[in-house]
């Protein structure tokens, strides 16, 4: 192997440049050894999941000063263990169908789109699946329809992106006020309740002291985890996202996918609308009223990057929690709901901003790194 | 596995031995050729001496020279990613220089933005004007330092002051009020002009000028060109038509791997062989890999026949037989690069059949990649690479639903086979879970390179592969082609390096202006042969060659 | 990639038969049938005015938004126009905005009905409208939200937000003191908070509850939609461990808000709605949740709209008054449904 590895330097005719162009770049070696040394101790930190990993410590810090700020703030309340768990319950079941909402939006945004039909979808399924005719099969026809109706949306977003080629922005804008516009045609406008027992006890029901609306929450975390971070769905959603044209060109079709993850989407809305349905016991056309907001503000402060290529479910998870717990806190505390839209926008641009400085300290280190070891 | 040609040994190409001495000497860069400035009298108004500009990875301009005197034209000429952009974008003030010197009519200067650039008097015209289309020449022209009082523009005297520079360009024909977005590009180029005269340039840059322009109009940008520098504005000028070169140029800066390998040529008198082989030739004595003794003849792998895009190229017919390296020589804008896309199906073909081992293919990318197709595109971070993942991510791109199981992937033996290419390829960092942006151009493209490693690849198509390489890592690229070649893995190669096209390939075919107009075993051809054919079109008449 | 086609194709059409089944499923499932809407139709019993009079063409205005009250109003209107042989309905779609209502406002006045029933978007907004209609000769009954200017309508009626708040706190100020509760904690559910018609009901609720010296503990809006309702709940019962009342403004809402309280498990209040939704007056009928009663905005006013316009349209007055004419302004009391009463009010529900 070396002797067949030519060696420069030993080259005859080498031009005189001594400065330029050493055969083997002296800051890679040096690097290298470096890397050698120091990547079993900083793997962590420096591993593909390092960044996302200290960007969620931050999310998880902010969370604890606003625990802090409510503790300080009602202490009456926190001094009562038992309500600072059926708080924390509250907190988490608020977080939920936003939650699973915003699952599927980290897909799609990491695979370099965005869906704004995402509340409107919710709102069709969960109108559709408490039609008097659907309620009429029962709970499983309820949730079938729900699912269905959400992923048949998805798919046709997909489409009318990957195939249709319409920008993502303008497709499921088109769909928000379609969607919504349908809901409000089988609704009739009029709020229809729900009289399903099992559906409605999803929201009441609760599992070793813990509400079943959590678990499916978790759950729904859990596989969205499993499938970005372990399988080919989420390598090809990193691959789409970061690069569409190298993924192309590495043989990845990427039209399919791109269909596939608005779908996933979609499935993610129904799966919330029957959780919302649950949880308000009825359903109704402007139900879910901008939770595609919701949805992306929690990504983005979550750290998936609006081109997508980077992103975390923990994040998008840790960035719902957040804005749920804003709400607990402002409720306890019996703030206007008018100063929590201020302090929601203030936090989404301070998650950003931190990014950014992040990100670019992180370059500038590894930037540093390179030159100063040559 | 052993991706090099057993027993093959580090010899000198045969081309190398016969360099010529002053050609060296010129490439070398440490003693630039200088030519008597005869034809130009006027004084120095920009110099700078060993400009450097690395971004992550790359070394952009490495030791860059340049002369440029008052009332003259001065060419620049260099292929792409020789570096010409971003010294445009370094004296137009959007990037700074790492080291190096900057003197602007003598005194050491730095431009923070391009606002101070323009203020200095140094103006840019853009390949893509950067115009305003909806708003009127006038306000194009005076765009960010509208005449005003008080805060209001005086709309009277900016379409006086635009009418009279327009006059001086000899367009009084254009009317300052005119939407900019209904005149033709040359009228477009000549409202960019003006901005640049509304802010007493000193300088005017002008990237591919005639790029845009059909070519009644070229005489008329000439004519401008020459009204300018009579005025003792002095003016750079990029182009990668030699026939302009002669016709306006007063100079010639040639740049390759981001270092000045000739400066101050005579740009009339200057032998088209040398301009192309500085531009193009080795500015470092290249080690190939020998070939194999016996010619392969393997099994016929790629068929090509006819295959046509229009305005590309024409009816393109080659085939790469197993174990066999193709090359393809010519030069940026000879449809090589597209002609690589459509084998690969990235692009539609208009006319004409690609074949796989007698299979005709079926159109897109998919299909190329299970016939047992691979490429390494000319851009490695835009067409290639995900940046910010992790280097074993890169290279099992391709091929990571393989080692997957019911969908899930399995990382450890990603990770492993990554090692395996790492080692292979000698892959510095070795740390395969570090971010690919992390490492060298040179690094990069072996993950490129080792993507196509894994799983079956039976063709190889490489479109300039060792573009901003540095030596070290070109070297080794070039055992890996040649290992791979005597695996039986075919490989098509586009360079528009002429001495790496024979150096490497077995057979050759040379491009012009999207044909093909000649094949030929490697040996039958020399780089000066190869050379002329490449730039028939642009050879000047009577130019000694 | 042959050898795969047959295989594909099946699986292909396995899914096209699941995709057509559901499309199937779900094209019945959107039938609401069994749950027809009621309307509020009432033609006057007695009097000269029942007879059919001379031909009026009404032009109807109201906007399209996803709630269960303006949806009762346009239904109202609508049942009540079919009462009378003598009216002929011109509904014009009042779009998603003020703008848009605008512009469907304009193109109803150019063909000249008779008189126009007009609930638009925002009375502020509008107003301009009601003044070129009026001064095109076209009566203008504005329904609800009201006009400032009073040239710009013939007629208004509308709802009695403050009242609504007057009604909701005297009924719970009532319940307290028989209950002896001293130093009461009162939760508050408001609908979308910007809304002046939101700040007038609460404007009402807090003066009455201050004369009595109570006050409201904590307010938490929802947005008039179920979702919101539940939510707003839910965060009240965590910022409130022990409520004796909550007056939640808005029964459309309120659906959520029950939902709430099914899942906190929490009875230990008593609970007045608005607006008055039939749901609720059934809740309150049946007296087996926390909802006591209910304050009336009714939508009924959509159907007395009408009858006026018609009575405006032939020149007549109201047969009870001694006036010749309909009179400029009529503000509909907001009434208390208790379980006491909710079977005569039952039918007004919506």
């Amino acid at each position: 192997m070396s002797d067949a590895t030519p060696t420069p330097t030993a080259t005859p005719e080498r031009p005189q440049l001594p400065a330029q162009s050493p055969p083997v770049d002296p800051a890679e070696t040096a690097v290298a050894s470096e890397a050698a040394t120091t990547s079993n101790r900083l793997s962590w930190w420096r591993g593909d999941s390092g960044e996302g990993a200290r960007r969620n410590l931050g999310l998880i810090g902010v969370l604890v000063v606003l625990v802090i700020i409510g503790a300080v703030s009602r202490w009456d309340l926190y001094s009562n263990p038992d309500w600072v768990w059926d708080n924390t319950l509250t907190i988490l079941k608020l977080a939920s169908v936003v939650g699973v909402v915003t699952v599927g939006m980290t897909f799609v945004i990491i695979g370099g789109g965005i869906d704004l039909s995402v509340g409107a979808i919710v709102a069709l399924s969960a109108v559709w699946a408490t039609t008097v005719a659907t309620q009429s099969y029962g709970a499983g026809g309820m949730i079938f329809t729900a699912l269905v109706v959400g992923l048949s949306v998805g798919v046709v977003n997909g489409i009318l992106i990957s195939y249709g080629r319409l920008v993502p922005f303008i497709a499921t804008l088109a769909m928000l006020v379609a969607a919504r516009g349908l809901a409000a045609e089988i609704s009739n406008k009029q709020t229809q309740l729900s009289n399903n027992t099992f559906i409605n006890n999803i929201a009441s029901e609760k599992v070793l002291g813990i509400p079943l609306l959590v678990y499916i929450l978790a759950a729904v975390v859990a596989a969205g985890w499993v499938l970005l971070n372990r399988t080919t769905f989420g390598r090809r959603t990193v691959a789409v996202g970061g690069n569409p044209e190298a993924a192309r060109l590495a043989g990845i079709n990427v039209r399919r996918h791109t269909l596939l993850l608005y779908a996933l989407s979609g499935l993610c809305c129904g799966i919330a609308a029957i959780m919302l349905t649950a949880q308000a016991n009825s359903a109704q056309a402007a139900t879910a009223n901008l939770y595609e907001l919701d949805a992306i503000a929690a990504a983005i402060i979550g750290g998936t990057l609006l081109s997508g290529g980077r992103g975390t479910i923990i994040g998008s998870l840790l960035g719902v929690i957040i804005f749920s717990t804003i709400t607990n806190l402002f409720a306890i505390n019996g703030l206007s709901s008018e100063a929590q839209n201020m302090v929601k926008g203030g936090i989404i641009v301070a998650a950003v901003l931190v990014q950014q400085v992040q990100f670019r300290s992180i370059t500038q280190f590894l930037g540093r790194n390179r030159l100063t070891s040559s | 596995m052993n991706l090099r040609s057993p027993g093959a040994k580090p010899t000198v190409s045969e081309e190398e031995t016969v360099a010529q001495p002053e050609e060296n000497a010129a490439v070398a860069g440490a003693s630039l050729v200088e030519a008597p400035a005869d034809t130009v009298a006027g004084e120095v108004v920009l110099r700078l001496t060993d400009v450097v500009k690395t971004f992550p990875g790359v070394r952009a301009l490495d030791g860059v020279q340049l002369e440029v005197r008052a009332g003259e034209v001065h060419c620049l000429l260099g292929q792409n990613g020789a570096g010409k952009s971003t010294l445009i974008k370094v004296l137009a003030g959007v990037h700074q220089p790492d080291s190096g010197l900057i003197e602007w009519r003598g005194e050491p200067t730095t431009f923070a933005n391009p606002q101070a650039a323009m203020r200095a008097g140094i103006a840019t015209i853009y390949q893509e004007l950067d115009l305003v289309e909806d708003l009127s020449v006038g306000e194009n022209a005076f765009l960010g330092h509208e005449p005003r009082r008080l805060g209001f523009v005086r709309r009277g005297q900016m379409v006086r002051r635009t009418r009279q520079i327009l006059g001086r360009l000899g367009h009084g024909d254009i009317h300052p009020k005119r939407m900019v977005r209904a005149l033709p590009a040359a009228g477009k180029q000549i409202v960019s002009m003006a901005r640049a005269l509304s802010h007493e340039a000193r300088l005017i840059i002008m990237d591919e000028p005639s790029a845009v322009l059909a070519h009644d109009e070229v005489g008329n940008l000439f004519r401008i060109i020459r009204e300018l520098t009579a005025q003792g504005i002095a003016v750079i000028y990029i182009s990668h038509r030699l026939e302009e070169i002669r016709e306006i140029g007063d100079r010639v800066t040639v740049l390759k791997d981001g270092r000045t390998t000739a400066a101050n040529l005579p740009a009339r008198d200057t032998p088209t062989r040398d301009l192309v082989s500085r531009m193009t030739g080795r500015s470092i004595e290249y080690v190939f890999p020998e070939r194999p003794a016996a010619g392969p003849a393997g099994a016929e792998l790629l068929q090509v026949e006819g295959l046509t895009r229009a305005g590309e190229f024409a009816d393109v017919s080659l085939d790469v037989r197993a174990g066999e390296i193709v090359g393809i020589a010519g030069l940026v804008g000879s449809g090589r690069s597209e002609l690589l896309e459509t084998i690969y199906g990235a692009r539609r073909a208009d006319a004409g059949t690609v074949r796989m081992a007698g299979r005709a293919l079926r159109a897109g990318v998919g299909a190329a990649v299970r016939a047992g197709m691979g490429m390494a595109p000319e851009e490695r971070k835009s067409q290639a690479l995900l940046l910010g993942e992790p280097i074993y991510r890169n290279v099992t791109l391709s091929t990571f639903s393989r080692y997957a199981r019911f969908g899930f992937t399995n990382v450890a033996a990603e990770q492993a086979e990554a090692n395996r290419i790492a080692d292979d390829l000698e892959l510095r960092p070795r740390d395969v879970r570090r971010p690919v942006r992390t490492l060298s151009g040179g690094n990069q493209q072996k993950v490129v390179v080792g993507r196509w490693l894994l799983g079956d690849t039976k063709l190889l198509l490489l479109d300039e592969p060792t573009r901003g390489v540095d030596i070290g890592a070109r070297a080794e690229l070039y055992q890996v082609i040649r290992g791979l070649a005597a695996q039986g893995v075919g490989v098509l190669l586009v360079s528009s390096e002429v001495p790496e096209v024979l150096g490497l390939a077995d057979r050759v075919l040379v491009m012009r202006e999207g044909r093909v107009v000649r094949e030929a075993p490697a040996g039958e051809l020399d780089e000066n042969t190869v050379l002329d054919l490449v730039m028939a079109g642009s050879l000047m008449e009577g130019a000694p060659a | 990639m042959t050898q795969h086609s047959p295989d594909l194709s099946r699986r292909r059409m396995l899914f096209g038969g699941v995709a057509v089944g559901a499309g199937v499923l779900l094209a019945g499932c959107t039938s609401n049938e069994s749950s027809p809407t009621t309307a509020q139709t009432k033609a006057a019993a007695t009097g000269v005015n029942n007879e059919p009079g001379k031909k009026v063409v009404i032009g109807f205005s109201a906007p399209a938004d996803d709630h269960g009250w303006i949806a009762a109003i346009t239904n109202n209107a609508k049942a009540q126009a079919g009462a009378f042989s003598d009216v002929e309905l011109k509904p014009v779609a009042a779009g998603a905005d003020p703008a848009a209502q605008r512009a469907a406002l304009s193109t109803l006045v150019s063909q000249k009905p008779d008189v126009i029933v007009v609930l638009p978007h925002d009375g502020k907004e509008l107003n301009a409208f009601g003044l070129e209609a009026m001064t095109a000769g076209i009566p203008v009954v504005n329904l609800d939200r009201a006009f400032p200017d009073a040239r710009a309508y013939r007629l208004q009626i509308k709802g009695d937000n403050y009242g609504m708040g007057v009604a909701a706190a005297t009924y719970i100020i009532a319940q307290l003191k028989a209950k002896g509760v001293s130093n009461p904690i009162i939760g508050e559910i408001p609908g979308i908070d910007a809304l002046e018609l939101t700040q007038e009901r609460s404007k009402g609720f807090n003066d009455t509850l201050a004369a009595s010296g109570f006050k409201v503990a904590n307010r938490r809006p929802a947005e008039f939609t179920v979702d919101s309702g539940q939510q707003a709940a839910t965060g009240l019962f965590q910022a409130l461990p022990k409520i004796d009342a909550i007056w939640n403004h808005d029964d459309d809402q309120g659906v959520g808000v029950m939902a709430a309280i099914n899942q906190s498990g929490r009875k230990e209040f008593f609970m007045v709605g608005g607006a008055g939704s039939k749901k609720a007056m059934e809740d309150i009928q049946a007296d087996n949740t926390v909802l006591k009663a209910t304050v009336t905005y009714s939508p009924s006013m959509a159907s007395s709209a009408i009858s006026l316009a018609r009575l405006i349209g032939q020149g007549k007055g109201m047969s009870d008054l001694v006036e010749l004419q309909v009179p400029k302004e009529i503000v509909l009391a907001s009434e208390t449904i208790t379980k006491e009463n909710a079977s005569s009010y039952l039918k007004l529900g919506f």
